[in-house]
């Protein structure tokens, strides 16, 4: 039992950041009907941004290491999105009225071109986070020692998806973002701006995406110029998995994802992890095409 | 006018082009990751053989002849190492250097051998390489089923009753894992635990908590730096002591950075020496050479074996075995060079000769010691 419990946590802190990188790609995908396959390196640009920020600016030596961590994981979402938006102008807005396959190969050509401008910048070898910035205690949890800091990530993840999801449910921009989802033309016609909506969800898929990146930066450590690949594959598994373009869709299939392969690796072998996370989403998928919480494509976002 | 202008000018064209083939540089080929996973290798491969070139080239080079170094980036990828391997054989090579990773070496090893070029790997440990019968293939590393030798004799040595084995499915870590689980079954060591985990993710806490409860007496990872230094941090965040050891995969300063100094106390590895550790005077000189150019010490040995690699190379272009045939032949016979990694030599099958792995303990402090042979 207390195994059980244990695996139950490891399994929902690496699902949590799966979940956050999960609704980027999940987001784009409402609203362009486009997987957007550079998001898994502008979660590394996060990882390594945050880096640059805390080493460089001795911000951890004006303010407190919370305090540092808390100006950096603003500062990283803010450059993050920014390059997310960049990134739209640049590689897909030239190509909204192309076929959708030419889109696709833009992104995977801006996912190439990003990892190889992180390692000509940065350099091939792995990075390592100061080791300050890490609160290296546990907390008494049902009968085990749970890290302080996976609960922080757990906690952390789960604020920014309700914030998400209550800004998409509960204001007028978000309201804009769901209309957009179900009818490009018609939204037009009802007065929305559908270039700035797309501009907008290029900014909050690869915020949250570059906050994940450094999330996993402070608290695993090592950052190197292909960790988007592995968690990109992962999250993306989590979009499908939960019901691609449907925001809690993507929350859901990020936990579940996560605690699948913490469980399969503690009772069936490590070595078969992947694959049985894999196989949940194929008989996922033959029971419900669209995936767990996926419906008509009306009603998504 | 213009007539002669434009005869001057082929002339200045022809003379151009016609200046270097006359000094009849020596060609020698490095294949190596310079893009992709494990560009760091590569560009460490790469700066160690350029200077040991340059060097070659600065004391007037070898019976006069220059040497040029030509130097494909096979991205540690196979594919791309054929088409890099195709490159070099038509580049007029000699001698090919490389590569990183068995995968990677063998898909250029038969290209290689077509074209009647020496080749020497020198990151490629699976034992099939040369088993193959190929007449110019050399490695300057060990192989696999060595360290299994020798990582066995340690644990039995280090009194260890309960032991796990982890690798990463990697063809490498896997035959180091195999190889090591036969000899501890022939001197009676029980292995409890065998699996694998999978590379480049970041957390391993499912893991780690299962081989907890399999309670092992010591793990040994088989794999690369980047995932034992997450393992080591990850182990001391559960609060778990249990010794564990690796192979010469995990030789790589970074291990440190990852694992942090505390985590890191107390892990061991075999594996050949980096330059730092020897007392030789090959290695002292090499080391003042790279730290005078790159200000920093060598941190993989794969780098290193590089440079071995174009000592050997070297010493049999001052022997005049220039034609890759006399090169083989005579690379065969080779004992005792004095080499940055300890005395260089080949058996019949290409292979190096000796044992030279020496265990590696990290201290209080977070740096790799060596241990006294």
């Amino acid at each position: 039992m207390e195994q059980f419990i244990q695996q139950l946590i490891n399994g929902l802190a690496v699902g949590g950041i799966y979940a956050l990188v999960a609704l980027g790609y999940t987001m784009v995908y409402g609203v362009l009907k486009l997987i957007n396959f550079a998001h898994g390196d502008l979660f590394t640009i996060g990882a390594y941004l945050g880096l640059t920020l805390l080493v460089s600016s001795n911000l951890a030596g004006l303010l407190t290491p919370v305090g540092a961590a808390i100006a950096v994981f603003i500062m990283v979402s803010l450059f993050v999105a920014l390059i997310g938006w960049i990134l739209e102008r640049a590689a897909y807005r030239p190509l909204r009225n192309a076929n959708r396959l030419s889109a696709v190969v833009s992104a995977l050509g801006a996912s190439i071109f990003f990892e190889n401008a992180i390692m000509l910048i940065y350099g091939a070898r792995v990075y390592v986070y100061p080791e300050f910035m890490r609160p290296d205690f546990s907390i008494p949890l049902l009968g085990i020692n749970v890290p302080f800091m996976r609960l922080l990530i757990i906690a952390a993840s789960v604020i920014l998806m309700v914030c998400l999801w209550l800004f998409i449910q509960r204001t007028r921009m978000g309201a804009s973002i769901r209309a957009v989802a179900i009818d490009q033309a018609a939204s037009r016609l009802m007065g929305i701006n559908v270039d700035r909506v797309i501009s907008l969800v290029f900014l909050i898929g690869p915020g949250l995406g570059g906050a994940a990146g450094l999330m996993v930066g402070i608290y695993y450590g090592q950052i190197d110029f292909t960790m988007g690949w592995t968690y990109g594959l992962k999250a993306f598994t989590a979009a499908i998995l939960g019901g691609i373009g449907n925001i809690p869709g993507a929350m859901l299939g990020g936990f579940l994802l996560g605690v699948t392969e913490a469980l399969a690796a503690g009772y069936i072998a490590m070595a078969w992890k992947d694959a049985v996370a894999f196989l949940v989403l194929i008989i996922i998928l033959i029971i419900r095409p669209t995936g767990i919480l996926g419906e008509r494509t009306a009603d998504k976002l | 006018m213009k007539k002669i202008g434009g005869l001057l000018a082929i002339f200045a064209i022809v003379f151009l082009f016609a200046w270097p083939v006359a000094a009849a540089d020596i060609k020698i080929g490095l294949m190596c990751p310079l893009t992709g996973k494990w560009a760091s290798e590569g560009q460490d491969m790469k700066n160690i053989v350029s200077l040991l070139v340059d060097q070659a080239n600065a004391a007037g080079g070898i019976n006069g002849q220059k040497i040029e170094l030509v130097v494909e980036d096979d991205a540690g990828d196979p594919r791309t190492a054929a088409l890099a391997a195709q490159k070099l054989a038509s580049s007029g090579v000699c001698a090919v250097i490389g590569t990183y990773g068995s995968a990677v070496t063998e898909a250029s090893q038969n290209i290689l051998d077509e074209a009647e070029i020496v080749q020497i790997g020198t990151g490629s440990t699976s034992v099939r390489l040369t088993e193959k019968g190929l007449e110019k293939f050399f490695r300057t590393c060990p192989r696999d089923d060595a360290q299994g030798k020798s990582a066995a004799k340690r644990i039995k040595e280090g009194g260890f009753k309960k032991v796990a084995l982890l690798h990463d499915n990697s063809s490498y870590a896997k035959g180091l894992a195999d190889e090591t689980r036969q000899e501890l079954n022939k001197a009676g060591v029980p292995v409890i635990f065998y699996d694998a985990l999978t590379p480049g993710e970041r957390d391993y806490t499912a893991i780690l908590t299962r081989l907890k409860a399999a309670n092992p007496d010591l793990i040994f990872y088989t794999g690369y730096y980047p995932e034992t230094g997450m393992l080591l941090r990850q182990k001391k965040e559960m609060g778990w002591q249990i010794p564990m050891m690796g192979g010469d995969a995990a030789n790589h300063q970074d291990l440190l950075k990852i694992a942090g100094p505390e985590a890191a106390a107390g892990y061991f590895f075999i594996s050949p020496p980096l330059p730092q550790d020897m007392d030789t005077k090959e290695a002292q000189d090499f080391l003042a050479a790279y730290k005078a150019k790159y200000n920093s010490l060598p941190v993989s040995v794969w780098a290193v074996l590089a440079g071995d690699a174009f000592k050997a190379v070297a010493a049999a272009l001052k022997e005049g075995r220039a034609d890759p045939e006399a090169m083989a032949e005579w690379l065969k016979t080779l004992k005792n060079l004095p080499a940055l990694s300890g005395t260089l030599g080949f058996d019949s099958r290409g292979d190096r000769v000796g044992e030279f792995y020496r265990a590696y303990v990290v201290d209080d402090k977070g740096a790799f010691k060596i241990q006294a042979k």
